[in-house]
């Protein structure tokens, strides 16, 4: 066969370069991203895994990002476009504080801003291939005519690559909308206004334990954002306990019938 | 084996900008009065997003607009609707009519003809002449002005039911009486609930929490009706005579 | 086309999602839609402006998110199939329609007008895909008006239909869907022009179109003459309608009637099909007195078809 490059639009050399869009097997992805609400604010977490497609490129991957001083977001999906994120929130922060009018953004206006940017580039065929968590709690409105303030708000919302938004007392991306989800429900609704934090970073351990186990492109560290009224801690990497010596049980399935 | 080595193309895999986030809206118009209605779930595929998001907006003291379809669009297009109004507003201080929205939405929706909003609009309201109106609309802008309306995922099992008690189609009525042309409010709500219950019970898409509209005519004789309803909310905002109220229930969630 | 040529020419459909894409980026929201103006949608600018998608072909994106021909489970479902007819005789012209809308195999209406009432002396019919027909008729009111504006009276259902069909054509290629006829009276007496979105634009005396469009030919070339009475005429429109609406699963539910003549349309009524079939249109001019249904006007002739009297016995 003759070594020779035929010039053809199919051609990953010569092809001319298309705003390309990123197929979730060739680039860098991250999976679920887990949010609850608790008694004082909401509670994230997202394991540190970067994969490419099916290798764990890398392991040491921050997913949940504070953006001012009320708001954490949490990513999944490409994480070159996360980045990209990243980068424009913190300059949206930055001109925001430069402003110094005694405004900061809050996690709703936050949300609001992804969620026309995301809407924007699915409109242009040229998406933000991620689904985002934006939570966090502000102040609630201060009502000069009685000279009130209302309590602290939580905020806790959901935009993806088709600028799709909703809100709810537990969300999930990816595999953890159909893994993690309802169990978040079933620990958290109706006991939003009860749960402690440790109730809450309990429920979110347990949850990220059941991923690890089932989801192949997750890996058993991850971080956990806390975000309240006093502010925002996200945690150091930490491990997952977990056990897999009932493998050694299962029969019936698999490669192992005997 | 063949030493062939291959060079993964970078796959250009076409993005699909569209998604079906279920549910279902529905809109009575009566006599002096208009209902418009949605329930509360949002879903993709067999996932539940949310239990509550809105999927029924109030645009004006007289008009109120429901929106189904790809939950992106529709919350962009009443936004983009929203400000079209708004504008309007400031230019002829005053409310836009009914009949000036619905030819307004026509107008927005057909300017996406070639990129469509995926959005099954239907607007209600009270017409300039007092009259309850319902509009209904498909993505890219024909319309139609009609007494009710059901559209998105169970439009098949409601509009029937519809067609039945509202048009009283294949219904004879008894030797010496007639159907009644317009309902009265009561009995339009009633209608609006069992639809949604029905529609719960039947399309996994349905379900969750009910909004339902309700706006009146100037001086309209439905308002005494409206007392007795619980949980019912007024949001009239202007002194015009329009009044506009939301009833919210609870549809089951499994 | 090849493709330089293509790349220069300012009629392909190219050119023109180039041009309406370049619209819509330069400002999709500017001055002119608020204000006095505030309130015309797309056609702020005075000429309507089109958001196309940024993909290597906007046609093919349409189809494949739009036609429920090539594929019944896409998700965008655009009205389709219809009866409609018009003809040209003695007395003017007579345009009789279905109304019934369909998305896929479900009946989205049953109430639908598919005629457009252009201005007091024009009418237009719709087929194809309804929004498609009912801006564009509505757009070509706009500049009927404007003509009489211009040239103090009224423009010819000619010159009406030639920038209806211009316009289409403008957009060829780029998956409008209509096929209408134009109908109405002018300085040279009653008109019937059919338009399509391929551009094709034909004077005739006599059309109908839609998938009930071979039903209704049968009965209106078997009973078609120019010197039909009007009573004859709108008997006859309605009669072609109910038989599509019999027989094409995509027509039926009722028949809308209009007559043009010198000073303008009329509605003349609208006539329930199933109706039509046992009892037939009531007692309106040109009316048989029973129902269209064949086993309605043989009854009792047939040894399989008793009369009602006799097998009630």
């Amino acid at each position: 066969m003759p070594m020779e490059r035929i010039l053809s639009p199919n051609d990953p050399i010569t092809a001319p370069k298309m705003p390309s869009l990123p197929a979730s097997s060739t680039h860098i992805t991250g999976t679920s991203v887990l949010a609850i609400k608790f008694k004082d604010g909401i509670m994230m977490a997202a394991d540190n895994l970067a994969s490419y497609g099916s290798l764990a490129r890398f392991k040491d991957m921050q997913r949940l990002q504070a953006v001012g001083e009320h708001t954490v977001i949490g990513a999944g999906g490409d994480m070159s476009d996360f980045q990209y994120i990243q980068a424009m929130l913190d300059e949206l922060i930055i001109d925001e504080f430069t402003a110094q009018d005694g405004h900061s953004l809050g996690p709703a206006e936050i949300h609001e801003y992804l969620a026309q940017v995301m809407y924007a580039r699915r409109s242009k065929m040229n998406p933000l291939w991620n689904a985002i968590l934006v939570g966090g709690v502000k102040d609630g409105k201060r009502i000069w005519k009685i000279n009130l303030v209302l309590p602290p708000r939580r905020f806790l919302s959901f935009v993806d690559l088709l600028g799709t938004t909703y809100s709810a007392s537990t969300l999930a991306t990816g595999y953890g909308a159909h893994i993690a989800q309802p169990l978040l429900r079933t620990a958290v609704e109706g006991k939003e206004d009860i749960l402690t934090a440790e109730d809450a970073l309990k429920i979110l351990e347990q949850s990220m334990k059941v991923l690890y186990y089932r989801d192949a492109r997750s890996i058993d560290k991850y971080q956990v954002a806390t975000i309240t009224a006093r502010g925002i801690s996200i945690s150091e990497s930490r491990r997952l306990e977990t056990s897999w010596s009932f493998a050694e049980g299962i029969r019936g399935y698999g490669a192992q019938t005997q | 084996m063949p030493a062939t080595i291959s060079i993964s193309q970078p796959q250009q895999r076409q993005f699909n900008p569209y998604s079906e986030n279920g549910g279902t809206i529905l809109a009575i118009a009566g006599a002096d009065f208009s209902v418009i209605a949605g329930d509360t779930r949002q879903s993709e595929g067999y996932s539940i997003q949310t239990r509550y998001a809105p999927k029924v907006f109030q645009l004006t003291d007289k008009a109120v607009l429901a929106v189904n379809g790809f939950a992106a669009d529709g919350n962009m297009f009443v936004k983009k609707v929203r400000q079209r109004l708004e504008w309007y507003r400031h230019a002829h201080a005053k409310d836009m009519p009914l009949r000036a929205i619905a030819r307004l939405i026509q107008t927005m929706l057909y300017a996406r003809r070639f990129f469509p909003f995926y959005v099954y609009n239907i607007l209600g309201g009270i017409e300039e002449d007092g009259t309850g109106a319902v509009y209904s609309f498909d993505p890219v802008g024909s319309y139609e002005r009609e007494a009710c309306r059901a559209a998105g995922a169970a439009q098949s099992l409601v509009q029937p039911f519809l067609d039945n008690q509202i048009y009283f189609k294949n219904q004879t009525a008894a030797p010496g009486t007639s159907h009644p042309v317009h309902l009265p409010l009561s009995t339009v709500l009633s209608l609006v609930i069992d639809s949604f219950t029905s529609a719960t019970e039947r399309h996994i898409e349905v379900g969750d929490g009910l909004e339902m509209y309700v706006v009146l005519a100037k001086g309209s004789t439905a308002f005494q009706t409206l007392g007795g309803v619980r949980g019912i909310q007024e949001l009239t905002a202007t002194e015009d005579g329009e009044k506009v109220f939301i009833i919210r229930r609870e549809l089951k969630k499994d | 086309m090849n493709s330089f040529a293509e790349r220069f020419s300012t009629t392909t459909a190219a050119s023109q999602m180039r041009n309406a894409q370049k619209l819509a980026d330069e400002d999709e929201l500017d001055t002119a839609m608020w204000g006095s103006n505030a309130g015309f949608g797309s056609l702020a600018k005075g000429v309507p402006t089109f958001t196309v998608p940024a993909v290597a072909d906007p046609t093919a994106f349409l189809r494949l998110h739009t036609d429920d021909h090539a594929d019944p489970s896409c998700r965008i479902k655009i009205q389709h199939g219809t009866t409609t007819l018009a003809f040209r005789f003695q007395g003017g012209v007579i345009v009789a329609v279905d109304s019934r809308a369909t998305a896929g195999s479900y009946v989205a209406s049953g109430t639908v007008k598919k005629v457009i009432e252009i201005n007091p002396y024009l009418l237009g019919t719709m087929a194809g895909g309804a929004a498609d027909c009912q801006y564009w008729e509505t757009y070509l009111g706009m500049h009927c008006r404007l003509h009489e504006l211009r040239n103090r009276e009224r423009i010819s259902v000619s010159a009406a239909s030639k920038y209806l069909s211009n316009l289409v054509y403008s957009y060829k290629g780029m998956g409008l869907s209509m096929g209408t006829m134009i109908c109405g009276w002018d300085k040279t007496g009653p008109a019937v022009f059919y338009v399509d979105s391929d551009g094709t634009r034909l004077k005739g005396d006599l059309f109908s179109v839609g998938s009930g469009s071979t039903f209704a030919y049968g009965v209106l070339d078997q009973g078609y003459r120019w010197d039909l009475t009007d009573e004859e005429a709108q008997e006859l429109g309605r009669r072609s309608i109910y038989a599509a609406g019999h027989r094409d699963a995509f027509s039926g539910n009722s028949c809308n009637l209009y007559h043009v003549k010198e000073d303008g349309w009329r509605f003349i009524g609208n006539y329930d099909i199933a109706k039509m079939h046992y009892d037939g249109p009531g007692n309106v001019a040109g009316s048989p007195g029973q129902g269209y249904g064949y086993d309605v006007r043989v009854e009792g002739r047939t040894s399989t078809n008793a009369p009602a009297v006799a097998a009630a016995a």
